[in-house]
């Protein structure tokens, strides 16, 4: 009996030590995929750099290559080896090894923003910097141009002649692409046209329907009226989902929303289908610097500025489609329409749970800027000075209950 | 199975995992420059692993090689040549890579590579 379990323990640790060697904790640093090459672990990249697309003349642009290989063969040679390789001699000996650019496999992965990120942050962030990646940050020492240019150079080790984004290499969006199968298509159709067969049965012959992912209007954005939005506005419709502006098919969804929130779903891979979504409007890779619509502080609420705002509301026709009272019942409200040529409501002002771009002040300031696209409600930033959009802003909150509370709160 | 048979077994394994823990010892360390003390002939790195970031004290022995790597200066000569640096080059906010050994309950460097010289 003794003899039996001293054996069954000796065949138990054999086999612990013997996985253990095969793949000790050094090796699994590297990350999941390419590791014989020194590939890394491709996470997405985090918001602030989820923007930042490398114009597409750049990685075939003669002259930026040339600048990237000069500023490559001083800098960054030393580690990832003249030839891109990863054997530079300084780089041997490192604790985690850098990739192989001529792996086209992993080289193919990267996003255009992560190797960006990559190349701006070096190891100093997460999961890099815990896995003690010595990669020194770039951001200060080189300008973007300089580190497109370095990333276009490095682009060529892989033998790639076109341009590195997402329709030339559908695997960088592959993680997205499922979550977006699984989770999107019933409402946004395959292709994120907004013809899934789920949507149209939330409101039958009505706005608002399933956003066209490849259409230029995205009603909720933080970008200037006819702009595509920020992966960041993206991430927060994603993550709060859109209220619905009422209507009898909406009775009973939860929590009032006609598109589900899915702050349950972990934030990377939030980040990954997001990444698919902007792969299927070429717009997000097309365009230049993003701008967005800047939200002063909020200034003190105090009746007069709610007298200025409820003027404000009759003048600039807020009332013809809210109605005077903001319930959504103006004269105009019946005859909305959006580019869909489907027939809109009006937002109900006296419910703050259906405002569908946000209901704190900050929001609702933001949607007077931007108005929202492909549907009636315009852009003010022009025609509105900020103290003026505040006073509004104020006057549209003090009309649901809450805003009334708040009014009298501030008396 | 006798007796002897597993003394034999545990000591194999134990044996194993004594190598492997070596080796593992002898895993590179990069990281931030902190401070130097040529009178203790060391240096300490800010370095992180496992997602925790701590500063290790690194002992140098006479035979530790301090190296980096420049473009040759000869012309039509191509790769990097090593230029052996002392303990007293090296500066504070330079990154380095640092193969050690666990000697006596120190970190000791076989060879430290700087990766990048902050100026």
């Amino acid at each position: 009996m003794r003899a039996k379990l001293f054996t069954s323990l000796a065949i138990v640790l054999g086999l612990l030590v013997g996985l253990w060697l095969v793949r000790p904790p050094a090796t699994r640093a590297n990350g999941d995929k390419h590791e014989e090459k020194g590939g890394h672990a491709h996470v997405p990249a985090p918001i602030e750099y989820a923007d930042v697309h490398v114009p597409l003349s750049v990685w075939t642009d003669p002259a930026m290559v040339a600048r990237g290989k000069e500023i490559y063969m001083t800098r960054c040679a030393v580690c990832h080896g003249d030839e891109g390789d990863g054997r530079g001699p300084a780089g041997v000996a490192l604790p985690l090894k850098p990739p192989d650019f001529r792996d086209k496999d992993g080289v193919a992965e990267m996003r255009a923003n992560y190797w960006f990120w990559r190349v701006s942050e070096g190891g100093q962030v997460e999961p890099f910097k815990g896995k003690g990646s010595a990669m020194p940050p770039w951001k200060s020492e080189l300008s973007v141009e300089d580190r497109w240019a370095v990333m276009a150079y490095q682009h060529t080790f892989s033998g790639h002649n076109g341009p590195h984004v997402p329709w030339e290499h559908p695997e960088s969006v592959a993680m997205g692409r499922d979550i977006f199968a699984m989770a999107c298509v019933p409402c946004h159709g395959v292709a994120g046209k907004g013809d899934g067969s789920v949507g149209p049965m939330l409101a039958p012959r009505r706005a608002p329907q399933p956003r066209d992912f490849t259409s230029a209007e995205f009603k909720f954005r933080s970008t200037p009226s006819g702009q595509l939005p920020t992966t960041a506005d993206l991430f927060r419709t994603l993550t709060d989902g859109v209220r619905s502006s009422g209507g009898p098919m909406t009775i009973g969804l939860r929590g009032h929303r006609i598109m589900p929130s899915f702050q349950h779903m972990p934030v990377a891979q939030r980040l990954e289908v997001l990444e698919y979504v902007k792969s299927l409007n070429r717009g997000f890779w097309e365009r230049g610097a993003v701008k967005t619509v800047t939200v002063p502080a909020a200034p003190t609420l105090t009746p007069e500025r709610l007298t200025r705002g409820k003027k404000l509301y009759a003048d600039a026709e807020c009332l013809a489609c809210h109605g005077e009272r903001g319930r959504g019942d103006g004269p105009s409200a019946p005859t909305l329409k959006d580019n869909r040529d489907l027939p809109i409501a009006a937002t109900d002002l006296t419910r703050r749970e259906r405002f569908k771009n946000g209901a704190r002040p900050e929001d609702v300031y933001r949607t007077l800027v931007t108005g929202l696209a492909g549907t009636p409600m315009p852009s003010y930033g022009d025609s509105l000075e900020p103290d003026q959009l505040w006073d509004l802003v104020y006057y549209v909150l003090s009309l649901s209950r809450g805003g009334r509370m708040a009014e009298a709160g501030s008396r | 199975m006798s007796k002897a048979m597993f003394v034999i077994v545990a000591f194999f394994v134990v044996g194993v995992v004594s190598v492997a823990h070596s080796v593992a010892d002898e895993a590179p360390i990069s990281g931030t420059v902190k401070a130097i003390d040529t009178s203790a002939k060391s240096l300490t790195l800010q370095t992180t692993a496992q997602g925790k970031t701590r500063d290790v004290t690194i002992v140098l022995k006479p035979e530790t090689k301090i190296v980096k790597f420049a473009r040759p200066t000869e012309p039509r000569k191509s790769g990097f040549v090593e230029q052996p640096l002392t303990l007293s080059d090296l500066k504070p906010g330079w990154i380095v890579s640092v193969t050690t050994k666990h000697e006596g309950g120190n970190e000791v460097a076989e060879i430290v590579t700087v990766v990048l010289e902050k100026p």
